[in-house]
């Protein structure tokens, strides 16, 4: 509480409570903060997360107990996450809301099924292929939808996005197999010696197939490119947008150009996504282009914190958790009661929600109105907060 | 059946597809016009229209009394069907007046991504609430009694009379709409707030009443909307979401703000499918986004929208 008061006093009056809090905090904590800033402490961090992130999730005592996960969810966790973390490129950082990103992440699916079928099997082709197409989509789509800015921005991504959907359904059905989704995917090795559904020799407790390794593989290029990206001077130019678009424009830069190509940046992110989400499961989807998919990224970004690298990564696993997991759960009893709790307090589950998986899906929804409205920087923000007052409340690092 | 037959069917088919579309279209519009607010839950609206007309249609039955001995039953009022004409704009148009006063009114000031997101979520909510509410099936609603046979027209022949009064509905509430806007003092504020909307305040209005209606009159038209296109398409939970989409192009193609534009862009959307339909239907769908594309590059700001006003 004092902290706080001296951290405030020492600022100047017309400082906001935001800006001094970081400001003074900077000041304090400088060797840590850019250490962990530093590119390769975000690399390394990342690599150890997903690294350890599926035995955690899946196999570890106590902690997977408590999470129910399977490994083949925290593969889809990673996917979604670089989805939703190249969507957030454009939301948080140039303030661009598309409603069509599941033209790419679809899109890409289905150019990487195609691509497997009829050109190579590769599993890294078969990314490059899908994250081509899905750059070059974004930058016809783009290049339409940004003829108007704001809101309209909005409503054209998703209706093209939609058009995207109806191609796929019928006038493309001979390509696209139509509402069955593309079933004819071939997924050959990797590197032409690994076998994606076998085991890592010696370390499959941990990391369990190739293919997570070449999930995890991408993800961390992922991080690792667009925390590049984020801090380069273009990333800048982003930033500058978003702050104040008119004044951008005035210091000589061409906004325009740089919104388009921060959706082609954004659309290639969903694309690499895409494209793994068809090695992954050997299918595409028609759902996949539907405009729900959109507002499920959507979803996961917000929920997770816009503006910030890894907050749309943890949303969208907080996302597919709630759907996967949380979802199967049938009554929604008090922590620790009943008898199959490892920690057991009373042997009568006491019951809070009769039939809770039906309605996850609107509880979901409610919790993303109210992040919307009194937490706009989503789950990260929560983190972030809590860190700086934990930080301030035991005095250390000063 | 002769060409002009089939090319005049087709024609009135789409005039009638379109007639949905520019109902749900116009409160989009001048919402987003006046307010400049995105409302993505205006989908919503249409979905709380066609289940409110279901439910009244289904439940209240008006016989007995002197209607029933004047042989009114005969006309549907056993059915419910007026009642739900009449009473589903009330009810939505409640729902709206809420809406700008609890959900749409504190997110003026926040950037429009904020909006966008939040009437978003506010979609998905209701979307489930329905599915919770009456599961995830769809229903029938039937046409109402005395406009369910089909009605003989010069040139077409025979064709469903329902979609007729569909027709002519939304006529006569569009140029109700157009009669208020373009000719009353409140469609004076409106359309000035349209253009300036602090200048409006500047000048001494409370702009505050005029929001309420301006919301409370666009959800009416979503309800009627879903009132009489309950018994064309299917009802289920989905609906809204599905109805949104080309409402929204209608505002794009049209311009934003311009009832005319509403209705201009809604008969073009119409006619595209329904031409479509008869012509290739497997394009039947994609069509429409092609227009808007091409509407876009064209004239950005929709056929009959203004330039912005820059201030």
């Amino acid at each position: 509480m004092t902290d706080e008061g001296t951290e405030r006093a020492d600022a100047p009056a017309d400082a906001t409570d935001d800006g001094t809090v970081v400001g003074a905090a900077e000041r304090e904590l400088f060797d840590w903060q850019s250490l962990k800033e530093s590119e390769l402490f975000v690399v390394a961090a990342t690599t150890l997360f997903v690294a350890v992130f599926p035995w955690l999730f899946a196999d570890a005592p106590v902690i997977s107990g408590f999470f129910n996960g399977y490994r083949d969810l925290a593969t889809l966790m990673l996917i979604w996450g670089i989805f939703a973390m190249g969507f957030n490129l454009l939301l948080g950082y140039t303030g661009l809301l598309s409603f069509g990103h599941a033209a790419f992440w679809g899109g890409a699916a289905y150019a990487a099924g195609i691509f497997s079928h009829t050109v190579s099997s590769s599993p890294i082709l078969i990314i490059v292929a899908g994250t081509l197409f899905a750059a070059v989509l974004a930058w016809v789509l783009g290049f339409i939808s940004l003829r108007r800015g704001g809101i309209y921005f909005s409503i054209l991504t998703l209706a093209f996005g939609q058009m995207a959907y109806y191609l796929a359904l019928s006038p493309l059905s001979q390509y696209t197999n139509g509402e069955n989704g593309y079933t004819s995917v071939e997924i050959g090795q990797l590197l032409g010696t690994f076998y994606l559904r076998y085991p890592v020799p010696g370390l499959e407790w941990l990391l369990g197939t190739w293919k997570y390794v070449l999930v995890g593989t991408v993800t961390v290029l992922s991080v690792a490119a667009a925390y590049r990206i984020l801090h380069s001077p273009y990333g800048m130019v982003f930033r500058a947008i978003r702050q104040n678009e008119q004044r951008a424009e005035f210091v000589g830069l061409n906004v325009w150009r740089y919104k388009l190509m921060a959706f082609i940046i954004s659309g290639s992110f969903a694309g690499i996504a895409g494209s793994l989400f068809t090695i992954h499961g050997a299918y595409v989807p028609l759902q996949s282009l539907y405009w729900t998919t959109s507002g499920e990224v959507v979803i996961m970004a917000v929920l997770g914190g816009v503006g910030s690298l890894f907050g749309p990564i943890v949303g969208a696993g907080v996302y597919l958790y709630v759907e996967n997991i949380i979802s199967g759960v049938q009554k929604l009893t008090v922590p620790f009661t009943g008898p199959a709790e490892w920690l057991t307090l009373v042997q009568e589950p006491v019951v809070l929600l009769e039939g809770f998986g039906a309605y996850w899906h609107l509880i979901l929804g409610l919790v993303f109105v109210l992040v919307i409205a009194l937490f706009p920087r989503g789950i990260w923000g929560l983190f972030e907060d809590l860190g700086a007052s934990l930080r301030r409340l035991s005095g250390g690092d000063r | 059946m002769s060409l002009v037959s089939e090319v005049a069917t087709v024609l009135i088919n789409g005039l009638q597809q379109g007639a949905i579309y520019v109902l749900v279209a116009i409160g989009l519009s001048i919402i987003l016009g006046t307010l400049k607010f995105v409302n993505f839950a205006h989908g919503a609206l249409y979905l709380v229209g066609t289940y409110a007309g279901l439910f009244i249609t289904l439940n209240v039955q008006l016989t007995g009394g002197k209607l029933m001995d004047w042989g009114y039953s005969e006309l549907g009022l056993g059915w419910g069907f007026l009642p739900a004409l009449v009473l589903v704009p009330i009810i939505v148009f409640v729902v709206g007046v809420l809406m700008e006063r609890f959900v749409a009114r504190p997110f003026y000031d926040r950037p429009d991504t904020d909006q966008i997101l939040l009437t978003f979520g506010l979609a998905i909510v209701v979307q489930e609430l329905f599915k919770i509410l009456f599961g995830g099936q769809s229903y029938n609603f039937a046409r109402p009694a005395w406009a369910s046979g089909p009605v003989s027209l010069p040139l077409i022949g025979s064709f469903p009379q329902w979609r007729l009064y569909v027709l002519g509905i939304t006529a006569a509430l569009v140029i109700g709409v157009y009669l208020l806007i373009e000719y009353t003092d409140f469609g004076l504020v409106v359309r000035a707030g349209t253009r300036d909307a602090e200048m409006v305040q500047l000048l001494g209005i409370k702009i505050t009443r005029p929001y309420l209606m301006v919301f409370g009159v666009g959800a009416a038209l979503a309800g009627v909307a879903g009132v009489v296109g309950g018994p064309l398409y299917a009802v289920n939970p989905n609906i809204g979401t599905e109805v949104l989409v080309p409402a929204f192009l209608v505002v794009v193609i049209g311009g934003v703000g311009s009832i005319t534009g509403a209705v201009l862009g809604g008969i073009l959307i119409g006619e595209t499918l329904a031409i479509l339909v008869a012509v290739a239907p497997q394009w039947s769908q994609v069509g429409i986004y092609v227009l808007a594309a091409v509407v876009l590059l064209v004239r950005p700001q929709g056929l009959l929208g203004v330039e912005e006003v820059t201030p």
